[in-house]
């Protein structure tokens, strides 16, 4: 038997029939992966903006590389969609494909190191906590030999649980990248000052919950118009911006941000203050640093897990883009993807050659280090001027009418609004999944019956979001935890990157009856080696993140340690509770997943 | 009583033999099939003498002997497409005239049915299990005739069904779809329709409604919003409501027991609407994956006692 191109005569005949559809436009598979791998609201946000902490590593090489990493995961993504299609995502991936001994060999692996770090943190010493990471790794092997356990463990906390984190980031983001600015320049000293606060903070996540809870409510396909319009919106103010600091001088910037330092905030010579803060304040010493285009210096890996804040997620809205019918529609997925990890690399890196043109590449960190060291209470100096450096703002000076600004910033809000409506549809999304597999109460599934709102679903998010916000907002311990909401998510792409690279070998059946069965790599398949990179660099920067202390986070920080511990501690306990709860009822959640014989 | 229903098969030869043997596995008392079993589409296998051609998922292989014809046979009908050997001429013929492509779109639907009736008639005989299949919008209406005649599956659609006392109600047909399939009606009238069915139900809360079509509304009803165009709106993620009002509103006014659904392949669940368990385990028929719900009833009381969607 041999393989070639395709023919030309009809592969197929169709009939008329519910469901034929002539697929799905490539640009919207993009745009969905664009808006996900969200340049502004993400990478400006915390990625680009912590280039201070290693300032000899390379910080294009660090994009690039954090790309090439992603780009694998995009492929294996791909690869699960066509095998899988309509599926619904890493839930159902997971739980079809992580069973048996590659399930409970991983899922020992992870409750084993799950409490070995919680042990570590709570200094246990060794009996305890060598022999609470053998009990962690028997529960992880009983939760992975059946299909079912495991998925639910790493899907739970990663489309559902840490998002109730993600729900204050998101405000956090519309505070310091629409509120404040947009206060500031329509000069409302007050606002500016009570956003500021931990207040501010608090009532800022608290919109964002109610806009977000109102988005699912309003449903995606009213949403999806939203989406449409934000990016033409987002794109064409990215645009604006990048003309502004193309045709502006170093100069003319530095007179400008002096300009609206004293205007709006009162603070006389803000640029050279700015730079000699970050260099003497004893938390960020940032002396300087030059951008060097090509460099590889010192510390560029480890800046990939900071680069991950925004890369991660090219396949954020992947898992309902229709039947994949064949290799075409494959690579129209992957295409998506990849370019939406791609042009955002792209014009990130245009943004750092402008930020280091115009704004000067030491001002620009000084700007973000001595922010980032007042907000993550690193410091107790507040920056000298009192709001976060928001490129956009910036970019903005650069026009002397505060209401020109004022337009650019609403015009940058779009990059929040066609993003923010997503964050609580994934949870709703995974709570139903668990709710249809017996795995939650029957109400966590319902809708209302006049417009369908997931209302149980809706709450099971926004009560844990509105705990997190408070937490996040008057626990000064909290707020370091911010990168835990992008490891919590990565160890659930982690899972599906395995799933990916066993699946031609456990689930022989349904891969070779893909049209990825026909992709292969130096003999082999192509989504197996994809997952094995993939596998291999997510496990890489997650032994970053729970072991290098400049993270914040791991075992460097107790409480994201005990953080981690509870979320997955709970998703663990909330499935044995359930299989305990349901066999007494009499539904044996082992059914779900156990094969018919077909002979 | 435990029910074991599927639906939306759509031709899948590897999903039918698993709804047969499903009885026996789960240790059901009935099995029922909720339409949609014919396939959507012919692969034809074109050649001759010992050496043929065929593209599945856009991927051309080239076969040569009867063994590895059979194999991708095989792997085309577990798919739900139906396999079908053309000449180079036959193939020509195709293209050009499209009565024949209807023609054996006919033959190749009319023999998988046969063929899996008398797969039925195999497997159940002596199981004691009980086995109806109604078909639904995308079927045509010559299938009807041959299930009836199947000695161990019962033909549901129209027809009143006795389960240790409960009444199975069936239809499969649907509120109008883009497709223009065989067996759609206005809302009136699929409500006119439901009603003739119930009307001779002695007492409806002891009805089991097999209505192919979700109610609107439902949860078990959301599909990708489909332009003008037929492709998808915004990559598949707007989805919306397409069930039927109809049914919806029969569902609520005569409060079955249970009422079992399929059409929406996307759309797996269970609600609760009024007093009744709505279900839809949805369709994933061409990874060869059978979902299905298990339902398990009181029937003295008229009462689900439990359910569990499973991918089998």
């Amino acid at each position: 038997m041999t393989t070639g191109e395709v023919a030309k005569a009809p592969a197929l005949f169709l009939r008329n029939a519910t469901g034929l559809v002539k697929g799905w436009s490539g640009f919207d598979a993009f745009a969905y992966s664009f808006m996900s791998v969200n340049l502004v609201c993400l990478g400006m946000f915390y990625s680009l903006a912590i280039f201070a902490y290693v300032p000899e590593g390379g910080a294009i090489a660090s994009i690039v590389v954090t790309a090439l990493g992603m780009t694998a995961m995009a492929i294996a993504y791909a690869g699960l969609i066509a095998v899988m299609p309509r599926a619904g995502g890493d839930y159902v991936w997971q739980t079809r494909i992580l069973d048996g001994i590659p399930g409970a060999v991983l899922g020992a692996a992870f409750g084993f190191v799950a409490v070995f770090l919680v042990g570590t943190a709570l200094a246990l010493g060794d009996v305890a906590t060598y022999g609470g990471g053998v009990l962690g790794g028997l529960v992880g092997a009983f939760l992975g030999i059946k299909r079912g356990g495991l998925g639910f463990v790493l899907s739970a906390t990663g489309w559902w649980f840490i998002l109730a984190l993600w729900a204050p980031i998101y405000g956090f983001i519309l505070k310091i990248e629409f509120v404040q600015p947009l206060a500031a320049v329509l000069g409302w000293k007050a606002g500016v000052d009570f956003f500021g606060t931990a207040d501010g903070t608090f009532a800022v996540s608290i919109f964002t919950i109610v806009v977000t809870s109102g988005l699912v409510a309003l449903g995606m396909a009213g949403y999806a118009r939203i989406q449409r319009w934000s990016l033409y919106v987002g794109l064409i103010a990215l645009a604006v911006m990048f003309v502004l600091m193309l045709l502006s001088s170093q100069e003319a910037f530095k007179a400008a941000y002096d300009r609206e330092g004293l205007n709006l905030f009162g603070v006389s010579g803000a640029y050279d203050a700015t730079i000699a803060q970050a260099a003497s304040d004893p938390a960020s010493a940032y002396t300087g640093s030059e951008l060097n285009p090509l460099g590889f210096g010192e510390g560029t890996l480890l800046l990939v897990p900071f680069m991950l804040f925004f890369l991660l997620y090219p396949n954020w809205g992947s898992t309902l883009y229709g039947e994949v019918r064949g290799a075409g529609d494959f690579r129209k997925v992957l295409n998506g993807m990849l370019g939406g990890i791609w042009v955002t690399v792209a014009l990130a890196i245009v943004f750092v050659f402008l930020a280091a043109k115009t704004f000067g590449w030491t001002f620009f960190n000084a700007s973000n280090v001595t922010y980032v060291n007042w907000a993550y209470l690193y410091t107790d100096a507040a920056p000298v001027v009192p709001i976060w450096g928001y490129p956009p703002l910036l970019a903005s000076y650069l026009i002397d009418s505060h209401i020109i600004q004022a337009i650019i910033i609403l015009a940058f809000g779009a990059w929040w609004l066609g993003w923010t409506g997503t964050l609580f549809l994934s949870s709703t999304r995974m709570i139903f999944a668990a709710a249809f597999d017996r795995v939650l109460p029957e109400w966590a599934g319902r809708v209302s019956e006049g417009r369908g709102v997931p209302w149980a679903a809706l709450v099971l998010i926004m009560v844990p979001s509105v705990v997190l916000s408070w937490f996040y907002a008057y626990d000064a311990n909290f707020y370091p935890l911010t990168l835990d909401a992008t490891l919590v998510i990565a160890v659930t792409f982690f899972g599906s990157s395995i799933a990916a690279t066993i699946l031609p070998f456990w689930k022989r059946d349904i891969y070779n009856a893909s049209p990825v069965a026909r992709y292969q790599v130096l003999g082999l398949p192509l989504i197996s080696v994809a997952g094995a990179i993939s596998t291999i660099f997510l496990g890489w920067v997650l032994y970053l993140w729970l072991t290098n202390a400049l993270y914040g986070i791991g075992v460097g920080n107790v409480n994201s340690i005990l953080f981690l511990g509870a979320l997955y501690g709970a998703a663990a306990v909330l499935y044995i509770v359930a299989r305990f709860v349901r066999r007494s009822q009499g539904v044996d959640l082992d059914a779900i997943h156990a094969q018919i014989p077909a002979e | 009583m435990r029910v074991f229903f599927a639906t939306d098969i759509h031709g899948s030869e590897v999903c039918w033999r698993k709804f047969l043997n499903a009885g026996a596995f789960h240790k059901a008392d009935v099995l029922i099939m909720g339409g949609d079993m014919t396939g959507k589409a012919m692969v034809p296998i074109t050649g001759g003498n010992g050496s043929w051609r065929v593209t599945l998922q856009e991927q051309e292989t080239v076969l040569d002997g009867e063994a590895e014809v059979a194999a991708m046979e095989k792997r085309i009908a577990d798919r739900g497409y139906y396999p079908i050997r053309l000449s180079p001429d036959e193939m020509a013929a195709s293209q050009t005239d499209p009565s024949l492509v209807d023609a054996r779109f006919k033959a190749e639907m009319l023999g998988q049915v046969q063929r899996w009736m008398d797969l039925a008639d195999e497997r159940l005989a002596g199981k004691g299990i009980r086995c109806i299949v109604s078909p639904a919008n995308d079927d045509i209406f010559e299938i009807d005739p041959i299930i009836a005649a199947a000695k161990l599956v019962e033909l549901g659609e129209s027809n009143l069904i006795d389960l240790e006392g409960l009444a199975l109600v069936s239809t499969g047909w649907a509120n109008p779809t883009p497709w223009n399939t065989f067996r759609e009606l206005p809302e009136p009238e699929l409500r006119e329709r439901i009603d003739g069915l119930v009307k001779d139900v002695p007492d409806r809360r002891r009805a089991i409604f097999n209505f192919h079509a979700p109610p609107f509304g439902s949860n078990l009803d959301n599909a990708p919003k489909i332009g003008a165009d037929m492709k998808y709106v915004s990559g598949g993620q707007a989805l919306i409501p397409v069930g039927s009002h109809s049914i919806r509103d029969a569902i609520l006014e005569y409060g079955p027991v249970l009422s079992l659904h399929g059409h929406i392949h996307e759309g797996r669940g269970a609600v609760k609407l009024g007093k009744t368990l709505s279900v839809n385990p949805g369709s994933s028929y061409e990874d060869g994956v059978l979902q299905a719900a298990i339902v398990d009833l009181d029937v003295k009381k008229a009462e689900v006692k439990r359910y569990l969607l499973i991918n089998g």
